[in-house]
């Protein structure tokens, strides 16, 4: 490998007449935290999904773990080792979270329709890494005592908490965190904020965030965004400090 | 790589309550089935319809695997109850094959045929795909209707021998064991599918399809699988018909047929492996001992199907679970 998860360079997506993102260039090095910022409709969640196989750009370069992940479905992508969360929380509503888990576990089993039925060595060793698995991840998450809960009676920052642990489950070798902490109280924030520390050891994490105090305490590295282009990629302090990032944020002509 | 991979004591024995529970269901099936075969008092009538019954409950599990599985309506699934229906037909009256062997191709041309027409229809979802496949079937229907080797208008009737190995359809209390017995043989592969990395995929799907993607699931080729596998179903479920209504016509393909499948297994519950099925039951018992006029039955259908939406929109079964909820709460001592 290259010692870097992402590589992209001149990304641009056209929707129609309107373009998202006018050739971003991004580079985030194995095993970093790296925050994505900027104010709304600034293209941060379409370099998001390009990143993640599930938008194709319209133009430049893009390699997530070495893959060219424009060219790959989105399934494909997420077997090969990209996971992500969502900005509206996903999780299987209907199911407990151990259930939830069971559906993750997709990827990682290989028993057939008709092993099930025999109960067949592939079914039982399946099943037996699940159950290990799901424990460590239960346990890394602190969800173990509501592995019977159905996820749709999980308070709100629980319920992101299981999102990640869903993703875990595969085990990825890049995160990425779609507004993890948005809606969160301080507590949950920062029982978030040790989640996501915890699990970026042995891999690469991307977080899209407007909680800067997030941002501030996670990410190495921000790469601010506005109206489709990169401003500044830096230090969280460097880059908020910024005129140009200050300006966006707070409006030009600021006359202090 | 990371610390989640390792520690953690190996798996429970989770399965053992679940596999258990599912024997005992089984045997009350089969509990129920002998019950009925022998309790309906050998009444020729009576058993033919229950083992038709039978029939319409494989086609609503069939169905369900749609609509519970995926979520999604398939207006047109009674194309392949169809094809299931004339092919024993076609085999027995043109080629002079046994019905068995009729039965056979009828289900390897529904799933050859569900392929492609899933192929191009399920990149839709929701409306769109209902409306799509209902019009295939639509498109079906009026090709038996003009073909000479279905029959045209007047369909297929006069067969030589409904019957499977040693057992023959056209003596009611057989045709009924024989329905039930396959009925209750498509429930255990349903149930075995359900359990299943295949079942869970579509769980996942239908819950949600972007975090299933997310999660490496070949969402289209998943749905395409439940599809190539509920037409065989179907069509197994048309081939039953036959002993009961001995003659085939195009209308076996109206859309009436899935709509009445699909109201059965919202009455039984879609989201249980039999719930279709008692759904089945209700739908065409009931009716039966009521005496009630084909019309007058539509009428309490949609009655009925309004008072479950709203009372249990999971199915039936949901009143009882929330009876026997309140039971143990109130035993308990800390009832609302």
């Amino acid at each position: 490998m290259t010692g870097w998860a992402v590589e992209a360079a001149g990304v641009e997506k056209r929707y129609g007449g309107v373009t998202a993102l006018k050739g971003v260039d991004l580079r985030i090095p194995e095993g970093a935290i790296h925050g994505l910022i900027g104010p709304n409709g600034a293209g941060k969640s379409t370099l998001f999904d390009i990143l993640c196989g599930i938008t194709k750009p319209s133009g430049g370069r893009v390699s997530v773990l070495g893959m060219d992940v424009a060219a790959l479905p989105a399934h494909h992508v997420a077997r090969r080792g990209v996971g992500r969360t969502f900005q509206r929380t996903a999780t299987f509503r209907d199911s407990t979270v151990r259930e939830n888990l069971l559906f993750a576990s997709y990827g990682r089993m290989r028993h057939s329709v008709l092993q099930r039925m025999a109960r067949a060595p592939a079914w039982r060793e399946d099943m037996a890494a699940f159950e290990t698995r799901a424990d460590a991840v239960l346990e890394t998450c602190g969800l173990a005592h509501l592995s019977d809960q159905p996820a749709a009676a999980l308070a709100y920052g629980t319920q992101r908490r299981l999102a990640v642990a869903v993703m875990l489950m595969n085990d990825p070798k890049i995160l990425f965190l779609d507004e993890p902490v948005a809606g969160m109280n301080d507590a949950e924030t920062a029982e978030f904020i040790a989640l996501v520390r915890d699990i970026a050891r042995g891999r690469t994490i991307v977080i899209v965030e407007h909680d800067m105090a997030a941002i501030g305490a996670l990410c190495s590295e921000v790469l601010v965004m506005v109206d489709g282009a990169q401003v500044v990629s830096d230090t969280p302090e460097r880059a908020l400090a910024h005129p140009d990032v200050v300006a966006a944020y707070l409006g030009t002509d600021a006359d202090d | 790589m990371t610390d989640i991979t390792t520690g953690a004591p190996a798996g429970r024995a989770r399965g053992g309550s679940a596999s258990l529970k599912g024997a005992g269901l089984l045997a009350l099936g089969i509990a129920a089935a002998l019950a009925a075969g022998f309790g309906l008092g050998g009444d020729p009538f009576l058993l033919n319809l229950a083992g038709y019954t039978c029939g319409f409950a494989i086609f609503a599990l069939s169905v369900n695997v749609m609509l519970g599985g995926l979520g999604e309506v398939p207006l047109g699934h009674c194309m392949f109850y169809g094809i299931g229906a004339y092919a024993p037909a076609m085999a027995m009256n043109h080629a002079g094959l046994p019905y068995e062997a009729g039965v056979a191709i009828g289900m390897v041309v529904a799933a050859l045929i569900a392929a492609p027409i899933g192929w191009l229809t399920l990149h839709l979802t929701g409306a769109y795909f209902s409306i799509v496949s209902w019009g295939l079937s639509g498109v079906a229907m009026v090709t038996a209707l003009n073909l000479d080797v279905t029959g045209g208008p007047l369909g297929l009737f006069g067969f030589s021998r409904l019957a499977v190995g040693p057992f023959d359809l056209s003596r009611p209390q057989t045709y009924f064991f024989v329905a039930a017995a396959i009925l209750l043989a498509v429930l255990v592969v349903l149930y075995h599918v359900r359990g299943s990395r295949f079942g869970r995929a579509m769980e996942a799907i239908r819950q949600g399809p972007h975090l299933a993607r997310s999660l490496g699931i070949d969402v289209f080729r998943e749905r395409l699988k439940a599809l190539v596998l509920s037409a065989p179903i179907a069509a197994l479920a048309g081939a039953l018909s036959l002993p009961y209504t001995q003659i085939v016509t195009p209308e076996v393909m109206s859309v009436l047929r899935t709509v009445d499948a699909l109201l059965a297994a919202l009455i039984g519950g879609v989201g249980l492996i039999f719930g279709p099925a008692v759904g089945a039951v209700i739908f065409t018992i009931l009716p039966q001992f009521l005496d009630l006029d084909p019309n007058v039955k539509v009428l309490v259908f949609s009655l009925l199907i309004i008072l479950v939406m709203v009372a249990a929109p999971g199915g039936l079964h949901q009143l009882w679970k929330a009876a026997a909820a309140r039971l143990s709460h109130a035993r308990k001592g800390d009832a609302p």
